[in-house]
């Protein structure tokens, strides 16, 4: 927390003094020293290199090895000192966390053998200062990686668990036909066919000899038109239920059949299936012929084996925008210089340049550097546009190739850092909230607990302690925000209890007063947590804090004493205990007129359900 | 970085003029160091140390009062001498002094005179610390609220400004700011 600045706490402590005469409330008393810290020299002794350190400085923080008693298992009476056998290199990082508060990683040490270290003293990585955090966290996520590499090398060899679901089953085998046998035959089956199925359709326009009463040649797919027939029957059936299986199969439906792969499936499979319905009707058999085109779509199914030309696509896709600037930028091009041929070579007779769109033949022929020839310029003029038309298109077409590549690259390199970016930003948000958060609650339970501790002292009139006393800073630093508490009247809440209590405000709006003396403060209870000390158990309140659930239980004891600060401060407490779900904040409070003090505080009984800000002595 | 460094004045001169032991002002001294190795604490340190203590409200404002309060000579620096001095009035002093010092922290431009004014910027600047999430819920006038219980009480002439005589005479009729301020005797 403020660790840190531990040894500035004395000077905040003693500026509170400022705090005092504008304070309407009397000041909760400071804890008591239990024992004066000595302010002694520790000595650690790792592995024969010795470290020296003052003993408050250990006990900052109390919940690692070094500042509990914990490290009382390793004092040597010999020698009066503390051994460790650890690594001293590393030690020496973990003793300047407790020096500075901030806790570095060293880059030359290997990640494994650090993390046992910290482990070792009780230190979680998390709190690994911010110069040091990525490196950490990089090279943890490699070893993690490594790790996991290893496993899953191990894994393919597993046999497949058994309590997967026939559907799951299938779509695994599917998606993955490396993990039974029967999905790699599956697999390599339709391959084939699709292969098949694609020669097939390209052989059948083969000519293939001549019929016996026709001298025109005519091709395979009409003179073995059965078995063409039969082959493509078969390919389609192959393909269908496959695709029907893959269906089935898929977890989303929706999402399955939206998928790319699922189109070009149906776009494959559909021109047969057409043909079917509608071999009988002539004039549409015309149309029919044009969709056999689309059967060639079936080679696209082999993007589902080659991840090659996944990536491909993908690049393509990704790279759209550029591919579409470019595009646009060649047509210009285009239209320009066919325009100037068509004006150029208007005058030559025979000009086969008879219209601009004609041109554009020649000017895309011309810049790709193709040149066919079957459209040549005649005049002077013409063969002069025409030189720069093929330069300039060699430039054209240059510019592309590396504007698209640097484009993947680019994209690729930026999408992988703001990944990065926006994974480390969310975790170090959070690292932020959760270190403020548990201040709060350390300090919420401070005030249950040292509010316990007094009052059993109290009663029992002796040192009873219950539980551990928090370490002495901590207990201060609780003690100094508590005068900051008295000095305004208000208290400190974490989010969750200020959340609910807003949305008390509309909940009990509706509820009448039970006590006319709570009504009557216009002050008191100001706009939140009016309410709350009317409510009966009938209510219940979400519970997210369990701690402060076991030590509400304890205070059920009627807590006598007869010092008017510690009532108050039991009752005004007593309102911020509105996440338990079944101890009631009413119960509580309303246990405390039963107790009244031995100097009949007439005036807390009336008061202590509103707010502390009424309750005022002199003011 | 500034490269200014300052050194304190001897232990024994320190001694003399406050009164903290040997064993305390060293100890105070290394802690003062460990924070500000070049001797001097600027306002910006100050402000960052003294928030986190607060680490649910905004500290700034009150911290910037504080710093000025300490740093006796207006130099924009506190030296460990004004420090020490500070805290030796604030911990081992007699009420009197450390009412004075309550005083001057609340008078902003040091003139003898508490105004509203003033009074309203020192309190905001407390209630800033409590941060948003308090029960109740701090409304806009609270502040302000408390700045008029403060001047009923502490004005006996009703002229607007607190004085230094009416500050103490008050405070020292009223039994629970004397009983707060013995309460940080042993906080060294």
């Amino acid at each position: 927390m403020a660790a840190g600045v531990a040894a500035w706490l004395p000077f905040a402590r003693a500026a509170a003094i400022g705090w005092m005469p504008v304070a309407s409330t009397p000041m909760p008393m400071p804890p008591q020293e239990k024992r004066k810290a000595q302010d002694g020299l520790i000595i650690l002794n790792v592995s024969g290199t010795k470290f020296q350190t003052w003993r408050t400085t250990l006990e900052r923080y109390p919940d690692t090895l070094l500042g509990s008693t914990e490290r009382d298992f390793f004092f040597h009476e010999e020698t009066n000192e503390y051994f460790f056998d650890r690594d001293p290199d590393i030690f020496r990082h973990i003793l300047n966390f407790y020096r500075t508060g901030k806790l570095h990683y060293p880059r030359q040490e290997c990640i494994s053998a650090y993390d046992e270290e910290l482990a070792f003293f009780g230190i979680i990585p998390e709190i690994i200062g911010d110069c040091c955090y990525e490196e950490y966290k990089d090279r943890r996520r490699e070893n993690a990686e490594r790790l996991q590499d290893d496993e899953e090398m191990d894994m393919n060899n597993d046999v497949t668990p058994v309590n997967l679901t026939f559907r799951e089953y299938l779509w695994r085998a599917f998606e993955n036909p490396h993990t039974s046998t029967l999905a790699l035959v599956f697999y390599y089956v339709t391959g084939f066919f699709i292969a098949i199925s694609v020669m097939a359709n390209v052989v059948e326009t083969v000519p293939c000899g001549t019929l016996p009463n026709r001298s025109k040649e005519i091709s395979c797919g009409d003179r073995y038109a059965l078995a063409f027939f039969c082959l493509d029957t078969a390919c389609v059936m192959i393909f269908t239920v496959e695709y029907l299986l893959r269906l089935i199969a898929a977890p989303s439906r929706y999402k399955f059949m939206k998928s790319v792969m699922s189109v070009i499936d149906v776009v494959a499979i559909m021109p047969y299936y057409i043909g079917l319905v509608m071999t009988d009707n002539d004039q549409v058999s015309g149309a029919f012929v044009t969709l056999r085109v689309f059967r060639v779509f079936r080679i696209f199914k082999f993007s589902r084996h080659s991840a090659g030309l996944r990536i491909l696509g993908y690049t393509l896709k990704s790279c759209a925008s550029e591919l579409g600037f470019l595009l646009f930028s060649l047509t210009m091009a285009i239209i320009i210089f066919a325009t100037v041929m068509f004006y150029a070579e208007k005058g030559s007779t025979g000009s086969k340049f008879t219209s601009i769109p004609a041109a554009f033949w020649y000017t895309i022929v011309t810049m790709t550097t193709l040149g066919y020839g079957d459209m040549v310029p005649k005049t002077i003029v013409g063969k002069v546009f025409g030189s720069i038309c093929s330069l300039s298109g060699v430039l054209v077409i240059a510019l592309p190739v590396p504007v698209i590549v640097s484009n993947f690259s680019r994209i690729y390199h930026q999408s992988q850092r703001a990944e990065k970016r926006r994974a480390q930003r969310k975790t170090r948000l959070a690292r932020i909230r959760a270190a403020k958060i548990r201040g709060t609650n350390a300090y919420m339970r401070y005030k249950q607990n040292g509010l316990l501790i007094d009052s059993l002292e109290e009663e029992a009139g002796q040192a009873l302690v219950g539980k551990a006393p928090s370490p002495p800073f901590e207990s201060q630093h609780h003690h100094l925000l508590h005068c900051l508490e008295k000095t305004t009247n208000h208290e400190f809440v974490d989010e969750q209890t200020f959340q609910a209590n807003c949305m008390d405000i509309s909940v009990m709006n509706k509820t009448g007063s039970r006590a006319s003396s709570l009504s009557s403060s216009p002050h008191g209870l100001g706009s939140c947590c009016s309410r709350r000390h009317r409510k009966k158990s009938s209510f219940s309140l979400p519970s997210t804090n369990n701690q402060e659930l076991s030590t509400i239980q304890i205070r059920e004891r009627p807590v006598a004493n007869s010092r008017a600060s510690l009532n108050a401060k039991l009752d005004e407490t007593v309102p911020l205990k509105c996440d338990e779900p079944y101890i009631t904040p009413s119960m509580v409070s309303l246990s405390a007129p039963v107790v009244t003090s031995s100097d009949g505080d007439g005036s807390t009984t009336t008061a202590y359900s509103q707010s502390n800000i009424v309750r005022v002595s002199a003011l | 970085m500034s490269t200014v460094r300052h050194q304190p004045e001897g232990l024994d001169q320190l001694q003399a003029q406050t009164k903290f032991t040997r064993k305390e002002l060293q100890s105070l001294y290394r802690g003062f160091k460990n924070e500000c190795p070049s001797g001097l604490v600027d306002e910006e340190t100050f402000k960052s140390i003294y928030s986190q203590f607060f680490p649910q409200g905004d500290a700034t404002t009150y911290a910037h009062f504080l710093f000025n309060a300490f740093d006796i000579d207006r130099n924009g620096s506190i030296r460990f001498e004004d420090f020490v001095i500070g805290l030796s009035v604030l911990l081992r002093g007699s009420v009197t002094e450390k009412l004075n010092w309550a005083f001057n922290l609340y008078d902003i431009n040091k003139d003898g005179y508490i105004t509203k004014e003033e009074m309203l910027a020192i309190m905001k600047s407390i209630y800033d610390m409590m941060g948003r999430y308090t029960y109740p819920c701090v409304r806009d006038e609270a502040p302000s609220e408390h700045v008029d219980k403060f001047f009923q009480k502490m004005d006996r002439n009703r002229d607007g400004v607190v004085t230094i005589e009416e500050f103490i005479e008050t405070c020292q009729k009223d039994e629970n700011i004397m009983n707060s301020m013995q309460l940080f005797e042993n906080v060294i």
